[in-house]
């Protein structure tokens, strides 16, 4: 049997950071994770007013790299195991993750930055108003448009292809959004586009990449799309626009108004359901989804390239961008 | 879409359902249990486990995992303050909150009650 201590352990690197606007405290004896982590921090402008905390003990003696990754949670606590050397335990009502982690794991970039970070969002998100939405999003001079849809309705060759007509990137799976006194912000971490497979007949460039296995198995193009596409990116913005892309067989570009009680149940079926344990998180969370669903929201059903519904979408924006302004 | 929310499935096994509630008094002790497994709680609350700390409540949900891994055998204690949490392998984890006196976990299919009263719990408790 092994014990281990976290709390009991000199965690003497400390270091504030920030991801997707919400403020993290952290402490570990490794002064690499530390590095690896101030790498991922991004301050924004628009920070969520409550921290969290992350403890994280690096067993030097380790050099077990990330395996297969399993999640439980009950109440307010949930685990998450990659091997016996990586454990993380989440507390969500201290706002708090207490993790065991191998040397290998603690100078895996990529592991914090496209699984941790991401995951740790996740799950204390709600106790902090973050909400993670299964959208992308994307700024066009300071206003923000969200585009949602469940996987392979399009939304990352669509990111790409906004990018490349003057869009800034923000994020392309998830996007955190948090509750500001006059409307909602919405952030991204800086995780990596996933791009299917077939994505290489409209973006030949992708052929210089490899395909990698993604968290859920899916064979993926998962690349940094500021590297591999040279796209502008934009750590946070104000959303204005909802939009749910529809690709169909017929050509051609139609954009129809949805109601604000379609867009509150797709937001609704993307997110992890609370135990009632958490009650203050699940009000904290209402509110914020509140705000998402009241944005103007429409259906694009598009039939066409990626890079034909981005020159749509772009045009419908500036349109409405006139209409705000008048 | 539909007008009634259509939730996320629940891939951390939070919401199973927990049927078999028990509770006994011992003294200052009180225990609650409730699990998916009858097995489980009734072998719990026969055993009257007891935060021996601190008495007074202490509220076991524990859930018989038939989805989890079943991998070695190993057990590793992990505490930061307020939580200790026991790993047998990856698929039995075992939490202790101690300032809200609770003790969750998930059972690996492949682990005898008589070992998850006589040896994890203990375990845990006493770490």
């Amino acid at each position: 049997m092994s014990f281990l201590s976290i709390d009991q352990t000199d965690l003497h690197c400390s270091m504030e950071l920030c991801f997707a606007g919400a403020a993290c405290d952290l402490r570990t004896n490794s002064s690499e994770l530390a590095r690896v982590l101030e790498d991922l921090s991004i301050s924004t402008a628009d920070t969520v007013p409550s921290v969290f905390r992350m403890r994280v003990v690096v067993d030097e003696s380790s050099d077990e790299g990330a395996g297969e990754p399993h999640f439980r949670g009950l109440h307010h606590v949930v685990t998450a195991s990659f091997g016996m050397s990586n454990v993380f335990v989440f507390d969500i009502l201290r706002r708090t993750v207490s993790a065991s982690v191998s040397a290998a794991i603690a100078r895996d970039g990529p592991f914090w930055k496209e699984k941790l970070i991401p995951i740790t969002l996740g799950v204390l998100g709600a106790a902090m108003g973050l909400v993670p939405v299964h959208c992308a999003c994307l700024e066009l001079d300071g206003d923000g448009l969200l585009i949602a849809g469940v996987s392979g309705a399009g939304k990352s060759t669509l990111s790409v292809a906004l990018s490349e007509n003057g869009f800034k990137y923000v994020s392309d799976d998830w996007t955190y959004i948090s509750r500001r006194r006059d409307g909602i912000v919405a952030h991204g971490t800086s995780a990596p586009v996933k791009l299917m497979p077939d994505a290489v007949e409209h973006f030949r460039s992708l052929l210089g990449h490899s395909l990698q296995r993604s968290m859920n198995g899916e064979l993926a193009y998962e690349i940094d799309i500021a590297e591999a596409f040279g796209a502008r990116v934009e750590r946070s913005c104000e959303p204005r626009w909802l939009v749910f892309p529809e690709r169909t067989q017929e050509a051609g570009a139609v954009f129809t108004p949805i109601s604000s009680t379609e867009a509150r149940s797709y937001v609704n079926s993307s997110i992890e359901r609370l135990p009632p344990q958490l009650y203050e998180a699940v009000a904290m969370r209402e509110q914020a989804i509140e705000r998402v669903a009241m944005l103007p929201t429409w259906r694009f059903r598009y039939g066409g390239s990626p890079q034909f519904a981005a020159k749509e979408l772009r045009e419908f924006v500036v349109h409405r961008r006139q209409e705000i302004y008048v | 879409m539909t007008e009634e929310p259509c939730w996320h499935p629940d891939l951390l096994r939070r919401f199973v359902p927990t049927p078999y509630v028990f509770s006994k008094c011992d003294g200052p002790n009180r225990l609650f249990v409730e699990s998916n497994d009858l097995e489980i709680a009734l072998s719990v609350r026969q055993a009257a486990i007891v935060y021996r700390n601190r008495p007074g409540s202490l509220l076991c949900t524990l859930i018989r995992d038939m989805a989890g891994p079943v991998d070695c055998s190993e057990i590793t204690i992990v505490s930061d303050g307020t939580l200790r949490v026991l790993y047998l392998g990856r698929g039995t984890i075992l939490i202790l909150d101690h300032e809200r006196s609770e003790l969750l976990g998930f059972i690996a299919r492949n682990v005898e009650v008589q070992e998850l009263v006589s040896s994890l719990i203990p375990a845990l408790l006493d770490a």
